[in-house]
């Protein structure tokens, strides 16, 4: 049932924008592109880790497509793999050192890369100093520009939903359930013990994650055609933790259901300004304290404590099997 | 099989080990013993490379494996359990156990993102293969309890069952019977004395004298950082060093 509801869903997304007025059709690519970030951010809060400097990454990746397909006249398409590529290469570089730091020490450090790179974007000329670059150019498809929404839609869409498959698939392969043995010091050291090399695999958990905010960063540069220092700052990355805690870490649909809630909330409070961020507040404080869990964890409550979610499909199947 | 060649540990100032020598058979059931402080926890850490040690070697299976990292040793096959029963505690006892098949399981990125009915079928192999871990140390009915909830002797099990897992050559239990009833305690010593040490060599650090003399085949004795007894466990008692070294001797008897 779920599996069809999850067609149904995109179906939907896939058929209905035409229908739907333009505002609409932004708040949905809005949505989209948050998502992504979020899912993105939560490979690594699965394993233990808060960051409040994806937005660093973010702006990495829409950077370096702006500045390929301004500068060097690269097409929109390779722009976009480059800056994945480019947030993970950095993301490789600091993950390597940092992420033998915990809590908020990790945090931190990832903050003060964050701010490191908008600084830079702005004290350098190459830049394009504060103004950033304007005019970056929608790609082009069988030789039309993207140029409407309706049509730039479909690329987000499917950029999307090409990175939430592959982050869904994640968490069920070696990898991803591996991750959920280093949440903290001592699980990460029986991990060692257990012959899992967990520098190796935080650090690539982090590239993965920051690859993928690169990827959706240039493509919603492009989107914006338009990017400057000030367009992925730590407020986005507050926001993302936030999607994330209130929709629950107890599942990959919690930080899904988050997104779509307060980003669907936040453009409506798009025109009352810092009140966004008031709101914003006062949800993180209410699920926190009601449901620490988050919103995802309130069907399992209300079914009375109810089953834990599962991290490994394998798991149920040998249980049932045996069961039979 | 492990060969402790003269291992001396120095934290600062404070010399945890010195000139630490003996050697471990392969098969054996060693007990390491002695009072708090006497430098055994950082012997067994040395020997699974939690940190490396001042000077010395260790010499396991005829190779030099001093300064190795915590996995790669366990990749060579030496595994070990925690004194503080360490576990996996959000994970359920049969997840405990799959991560310690870790390096037994290929990764299959491709496969495992595709889900191909493949990838499937070797995963279910896999969990069969944990769930005769638990089963060979019977508490394979828990194996969809979370471990922070199980009482202790069973989470005690479940460390060993993940050690385990790994298919070791040699087993370092740290304590294995520590905050266990006597039933649990005795439980846990036949596991080891029988099934486990069929399958590799085990050392284990251990306070109890009626554990070491009921189950070990040797003991040794470490007192402030230096080896004072090397021996049958039966000889223990008569030994002066370690007699004095211990004021409770009469428990010795």
């Amino acid at each position: 049932m779920k599996r069809g509801l999850l067609g149904l869903l995109i179906a939907a997304l896939v058929l209905l924008p035409p229908l739907g007025k333009p505002y609409v059709l932004h708040v949905v690519i809005v949505i989209l592109i948050n998502v992504v970030y979020a899912q993105a951010l939560y490979v690594i809060m699965r394993m233990g880790y808060l960051s409040f400097g994806h937005a660093g990454y973010i702006a990495l990746g829409g950077y370096t497509s702006a500045l390929l397909v301004t500068k060097l006249a690269i097409t929109p398409w390779i722009g976009f793999l480059a800056g994945g590529v480019v947030a993970g290469i950095f993301a490789w570089a600091l993950g390597a050192v940092t992420l033998k730091l915990r809590g908020i020490y990790f945090s931190l450090s990832v903050f003060a890369f964050a701010e490191v790179v908008n600084a830079a974007f702005r004290a350098f000329e190459v830049f394009g100093g504060p103004a950033g670059i304007a005019g970056v150019p929608r790609p082009a498809l069988l030789g039309t520009r993207l140029n409407t929404h309706l049509q730039f839609y479909y690329v987000v869409l499917a950029v999307a939903l090409v990175s939430l498959f592959f982050l869904y698939q994640l968490q069920w392969t070696r990898f991803g359930f591996t991750l959920l043995a280093l949440r903290t010091r001592e699980t990460e050291r029986l991990a060692e013990s257990l012959g899992i090399n967990a520098a190796r695999y935080k650090t690539l958990a982090f590239v993965v994650s920051c690859f993928f905010c690169g990827l959706m960063g240039a493509v919603h540069v492009h989107y914006l055609r338009f990017v400057s220092p000030f367009v992925f700052t730590f407020f986005l990355s507050n926001d993302l933790m936030i999607y994330v805690m209130v929709g629950g870490l107890g599942s990959y649909w919690g930080p899904m259901l988050g997104t779509v809630l307060l980003t669907g909330l936040g453009e409506q409070l798009f025109a009352a300004g810092y009140y966004k961020s008031l709101v914003y507040a006062v949800v993180l404080l209410v699920v926190i304290l009601a449901l620490p869990g988050g919103l995802i964890s309130l069907p399992r409550i209300l079914r009375r404590g109810g089953a834990r979610e599962r991290v490994l499909p394998v798991a149920a199947d040998v249980t049932a099997a045996r069961e039979r | 099989m492990l060969e402790i060649r003269s291992i001396t540990k120095r934290f600062g100032g404070l010399t945890a080990l010195l000139d630490v020598a003996f050697t471990v058979g392969r098969g054996e059931l060693v007990a390491l013993v002695g009072p708090n402080g006497a430098g055994k926890s950082t012997l067994f850490n040395i020997i699974a490379g939690a940190f490396p040690p001042t000077r010395g070697q260790i010499v396991f299976n005829g190779r030099d494996v001093t300064g190795l990292s915590s996995h790669d040793l366990a990749r060579l096959g030496v595994a070990r359990t925690f004194q503080q029963t360490t576990l996996f505690g959000e994970q359920t006892a049969l997840e405990n156990v799959l991560h310690g098949l870790h390096r037994h399981v290929p990764a299959r990125v491709v496969a495992g993102l595709l889900a191909t009915p493949a990838y499937g079928k070797e995963q279910r192999e896999v969990a069969r293969r944990a769930l005769g871990v638990l089963e060979l140390l019977g508490i394979a009915a828990y194996r969809d309890t979370v471990a922070a909830d199980l009482p202790l002797g069973i989470q005690k099990l479940l460390t060993v069952a993940v050690a385990l897992a790994t298919e070791p050559v040699l087993l370092l239990l740290d304590e294995p019977a520590a905050g266990l009833s006597r039933d649990e305690a005795t439980r846990m010593m036949n596991l080891v004395a029988s099934e486990i040490r069929q399958r590799c060599t085990v050392v284990l650090v251990e306070h109890n004298m009626r554990i070491v003399a009921g189950w070990c085949d040797r003991a040794l004795v470490l007192h402030f950082g230096q080896k004072i007894y090397d021996g049958a466990p039966e000889g223990l008692a008569r030994d002066q060093g370690v007699v004095d070294a211990y004021l409770g001797v009469a428990e010795l008897a």
